[in-house]
């Protein structure tokens, strides 16, 4: 029988591996060619989140400001004699966004794959779109986070005019680059606890004591300039310690990265998404089987 | 791969472990390791040496009990499971139904499902959005509902609109598995026209099912799968019939036997 009106020859050849992963090139390009379905995903998985909220969006701002709330009341109460005023606060808040930034990247794509089961049973498309998916929503409710920091610290400065705040300063140019940093660092462990997530389903339980661990281990509730001796290594040997450390010099100290940071910064986005990619792709074909 | 095929597949094996643990946990897999004790598998293999070539345009009915393979077949065919031996040629943009549902959040409205499901199966926001209506129309949604939840749905609604989704791709191979049973005889029978259409456009089509009476009717071609083998291929009168005789008397015909 002759082929359909509008047929376009599309060979599909589909082999067994030899190598663990499959051909890499056709992947990243099949990622890239669906990266709509990701950011539509998000969009739509933000509007599902809240569309049975009365507060509905207002919740992206809320959370954030409760959050900061809830902290700051946790470090004075438990250091009294340690509040330094705006700065604390500043460091405070700016330290919890960016983590919960990471945090959210890991958290929601480590329950992507489980709960993207219809979908994986019945598409074949990267699977690491799920994730990719994650980040980009916990980005989008990162954002709104930024302009209520800018609003405390100015009220901050208003109420108490003795309190440091830097005023603009070209550092802040460094901000894009933490933010990359930190997004790619927490896709790529996202794609670490996706897989886990898939072949042992208690991940998910034991990653909310892991964060919570991870946290107090992470520049956000002490001063990365706290640490003294070979404590300091906490800063480079905690995957967001650099962005942490960097997040601090430069949004509330509004000072510029040295290279140390700078360099941990990346190694830690590359080290991330190389581990994770390889761990989670090479695993992927297994998913529809395991889910 | 000569043109006239849609389909090839040489000589394809599938298999993979499956845990006989009842729960796979961290801890469990921790404590195993602290006792330097392995975990207790099985390989289930789930396709054995399967060779067949599908025509453009044919519409190939696909039956056989259940863990024969016909599932595990049509996800390799659609690139979501990856052969263990052997390969699989595809020669045209494949839609696929296997699970229904597919992308559907309960949450969001048909409208955005649909879109979901779209820009899943590799379409573009505009190509699905030019369908939207077409899909609602054919789902046979009553007015307004695909604006609603759909979680708000019946599941009659949600198959049919599963289906609507899947058969509006224009695709080239159309891969079905048990869709048909969504909805009632009315949609069965608006469903079995828009797949006439699509082979009349000479579209391929697979079809899983239960339901031997859908082969006869749609298909051109069978093939009786049975524990991973592919056991017959023909006239699916002729395959329905071998299949009945072997539900009724539980054992293989004695030309089958050696398999």
């Amino acid at each position: 029988m002759p082929v359909s009106e509008g047929f376009q020859p599309k060979i599909q050849v589909f082999e067994p591996h030899r190598a663990s992963l499959p051909p890499l090139i056709p992947y990243l390009k099949e990622f890239w060619r669906r990266r709509a379905f990701a950011t539509e995903l998000a969009n739509f998985t933000d509007k599902a989140e809240y569309l049975d909220s009365r507060l509905g969006k207002i919740w992206l701002v809320l959370n954030p400001l409760l959050l900061g709330f809830v902290y700051y009341l946790v470090v004075t109460i438990i250091r009294p004699g340690g509040n330094q005023g705006l700065t604390r606060l500043d460091h405070l808040l700016i330290g919890l966004f960016t983590f919960y930034f990471a945090q959210n990247c890991v958290t929601a794509g480590a329950l992507s794959i489980t709960a993207g089961g219809r979908l994986i049973l019945n598409q074949a498309f990267p699977r690491a779109l799920l994730p990719f998916s994650c980040a980009l929503q916990a980005f989008r409710q990162f954002l709104p986070t930024i302009p209520v920091y800018i609003f405390i610290l100015i009220a901050g400065k208003w109420a108490y005019p003795q309190t440091q705040v830097p005023g603009w300063t070209w550092h802040f140019l460094w901000i894009p680059f933490i933010l990359i940093c930190t997004g790619l660092t927490g896709f790529g462990l996202a794609l670490v606890f996706a897989t886990l997530n898939v072949y042992f389903r208690d991940t998910n339980k034991l990653l909310t004591y892991i964060t919570r661990i991870w946290m107090y281990l992470s520049p956000v509730l002490w001063l990365p300039n706290s640490l003294k001796g070979h404590m300091k290594l906490l800063l480079y040997i905690n995957p967001l310690g650099p962005v942490l450390n960097a997040t601090a010099r430069v949004w509330v100290n509004g000072q510029s990265l040295n290279k140390l940071t700078i360099f941990f910064c990346i190694f830690w986005a590359f080290a991330s998404i190389l581990i994770g990619g390889y761990f989670f792709i090479s695993r992927e074909r297994d998913f529809a089987i395991r889910i | 791969m000569p043109e006239e095929l849609a389909i090839r597949i040489e000589d394809l094996s599938i298999s993979y472990k499956v845990s006989l643990e009842a729960k796979r946990t961290l801890k469990n897999a921790v404590m195993r390791a602290s006792l330097k004790q392995k975990e207790r598998t099985r390989t289930i293999e789930a396709l054995k040496n399967f060779t067949l070539d599908v025509p453009h345009g044919s519409v190939l009915g696909i039956v056989g009990s259940n863990g024969a393979g016909k599932s595990t077949l049509m996800r390799c065919i659609a690139g979501i499971l990856s052969p263990t031996e052997g390969r699989v040629i595809v020669n045209g943009k494949i839609s696929t139904l296997l699970a229904l549902g597919v992308g559907f959040n309960p949450a969001l409205s048909g409208r955005d499902n649909i879109i979901l499901g779209g820009l899943a199966s590799g379409l573009t926001r505009e190509e699905i959005e030019s369908k939207t209506d077409e899909i609602a129309e054919f789902a046979a949604l009553p007015d307004g509902f695909i604006d609603l939840p759909v979680r708000t749905y019946s599941s009659g609604m949600y198959g049919r609109l599963s289906f609507a989704v899947a058969v509006s791709m224009t695709p080239d191979i159309l891969l079905l598995d048990e869709a048909l049973s969504a909805g009632d005889a009315a949609f069965k029978e608006k469903s079995f026209e828009r797949m006439r259409q699509l082979c009349a456009e000479a579209r391929t089509i697979l079809i899983v099912s239960h339901a031997l009476a859908t082969v006869t009717d749609l298909c051109d071609t069978a093939i009786w799968m049975h524990k991973g083998n592919l056991l017959a291929q023909g006239k699916p009168e002729q395959i329905v019939d071998d299949y009945l005789k072997f539900l009724n008397v539980g054992s293989l015909p004695s030309s089958f036997e050696d398999m």
